[in-house]
């Protein structure tokens, strides 16, 4: 699956859940078809309208990375 | 439907309030409200109680009697309404409805929260829930981080820049350093707005509303009636809630609330009144953003003209048009159940002129906007001199 970032931030203060992993990339992403989902970011920061790619999906979150 | 007052309005002062529990506080702001209105508790009808997670912040649920009994309001209907941050506005939509409808005479609103007894994460965790947990919360969204995207996008779209987020800080945080009641009274520069730790970027720390304990409360009664209890009533002139979307992935635009825009249609359309006659304006600033947005979707100035405005000071105490004189959910506090009536309650003290220092010359007409989640609900009330 791939989409377009719509909107992107990097989150610095988290709940103890995600505190181990602080400062992470959180976007919401366009898809193909139009619909949008709020995933995780893996890897390169990315922002508004760089293009990016499903890489996995961990307890329903979806986990997207910058495309090549 | 007939017109509506508020009669009394009490508050707490807001803070970190070690020493003080939920419901002393919703007592407090209940007992001034009622000394103010010149009332007794046997007169009120019923009693209606923001508040957003009592049960999460303090472990108590059932809370409408909870205070309604400590208050001395016997046996008369009580009820919580929760809408987020938006809590206590709904619930005095809801009892400016009843009393307009004819259904009560006199009645009590209150808002609380006690906040600071949880740590800073667990708080963030109890505010999350506010947003869709089975999506943008389990990705790892926090509150700022959803206003923080929202931020993000209206730079993208409008060239909204962090100085101007930082104006919006600057500004309200002048405004609360002269407000006794105000949690955080202390004057910040441009640059220390700017370089304050990130939080969510491109949110810092300056760009956060404050983790509060606070209650405010207002009795209303019909514009009949309202002189009988006091000489300064003042005209409830309009008030709608709207809802929208819970998940801010949702929305087609998240660049502007509609909840926010359909609530101010209404309400001007029930007050007779434009966006442009308005005189003064307690608004949602629970992010810097929100004002700047919330400005745009109230009519004061064109899409993406928040910014600019702020940054050339027409909102400031002594601008054209004043905003967060209390000063805001950023300097005053954002005790998040109490916020909606606390904003009545400070357009009510700039009416009868009664702001001290923080007094603006133009002041028969004010509007609150209380905004809850990332937009999910909102409220927006129109007072005015009677």
């Amino acid at each position: 699956m791939t989409g377009t970032v719509y909107t992107e931030t990097v989150v610095h203060l988290a709940p103890e859940a995600f505190a181990a992993e602080v400062p992470y990339q959180v976007a919401i992403v366009t898809l193909e078809n139009g619909s949008r989902v709020t995933a995780r970011i893996q890897g390169e920061r990315v922002a508004i309208d760089d293009r990016v790619q499903e890489v996995e999906v961990r307890e329903g979150v979806p986990f997207f990375r910058k495309s090549a | 439907m007939r017109p509506v007052a508020v009669i009394g309005a009490g508050k707490t002062r807001f803070g970190a309030l070690a020493d003080r529990d939920l419901r002393s506080l919703a007592v407090e702001a209940g007992e001034k409200c009622l000394k103010n209105g010149h009332l007794s508790p046997s007169q009120i009808e019923a009693f209606w109680l923001g508040n957003f997670a009592g049960p999460s912040f303090v472990g108590q649920n059932h809370l409408a009697p909870y205070v309604s009994t400590a208050l001395g309001l016997e046996g008369i209907p009580a009820t919580r309404v929760e809408a987020a941050c938006a809590s206590s506005g709904s619930a005095f939509f809801h009892a400016v409805s009843a009393v307009a409808a004819g259904l009560y005479e006199v009645v009590l609103v209150a808002g609380v929260e006690k906040m600071t007894s949880q740590p800073t994460a667990r708080v963030t965790e109890i505010l999350a829930s506010a947003g869709d947990c089975s999506g943008e919360i389990k990705a790892g969204s926090t509150f700022p981080s959803l206003f923080a995207m929202i931020a993000r996008r209206h730079m993208f779209q409008f060239g909204t820049t962090r100085e101007q987020l930082a104006a919006v800080a600057v500004k309200n945080h002048a405004n609360g350093f002269l407000n006794p009641n105000a949690h955080m009274r202390k004057l910040i520069t441009i640059e220390q707005a700017l370089n304050a730790r990130p939080v969510a970027e491109p949110l810092g720390l300056y760009d956060c509303s404050l983790i509060s304990d606070g209650a405010a409360a207002v009795a209303i009664t019909s514009l009949e009636r309202a002189r009988d209890f006091t000489d300064k009533p003042v005209r409830v002139l309009g008030i709608a809630q709207a809802s929208d979307y819970v998940a801010l992935d949702q929305k087609p635009d998240i660049t502007t609330f509609p909840a926010v825009r359909k609530a101010a249609e209404k309400a001007y359309k029930m007050a007779g009144l434009d966006a442009k006659e308005i005189q003064f304006a307690e608004l949602h600033d629970c992010f810097t953003i929100a004002e700047i947005i919330a400005m745009e979707d109230l009519g004061f100035v064109p899409r993406g003209q928040g910014g600019p405005y702020t940054a050339a000071g027409h909102t400031a105490l002594h601008g054209e048009l004043p905003i967060n004189t209390s000063g805001g959910l950023k300097s005053k506090g954002h005790p998040v159940g109490a916020t909606g009536v606390a904003q009545i309650c400070d357009l009510v003290e700039q009416i009868r002129c009664e702001a001290g220092e923080r007094q603006v010359k133009r002041h028969s007409l004010g509007l609150a906007q209380n905004l809850g989640g990332s937009g999910a609900t909102c409220v927006v009330s129109i007072l005015g001199s009677v």
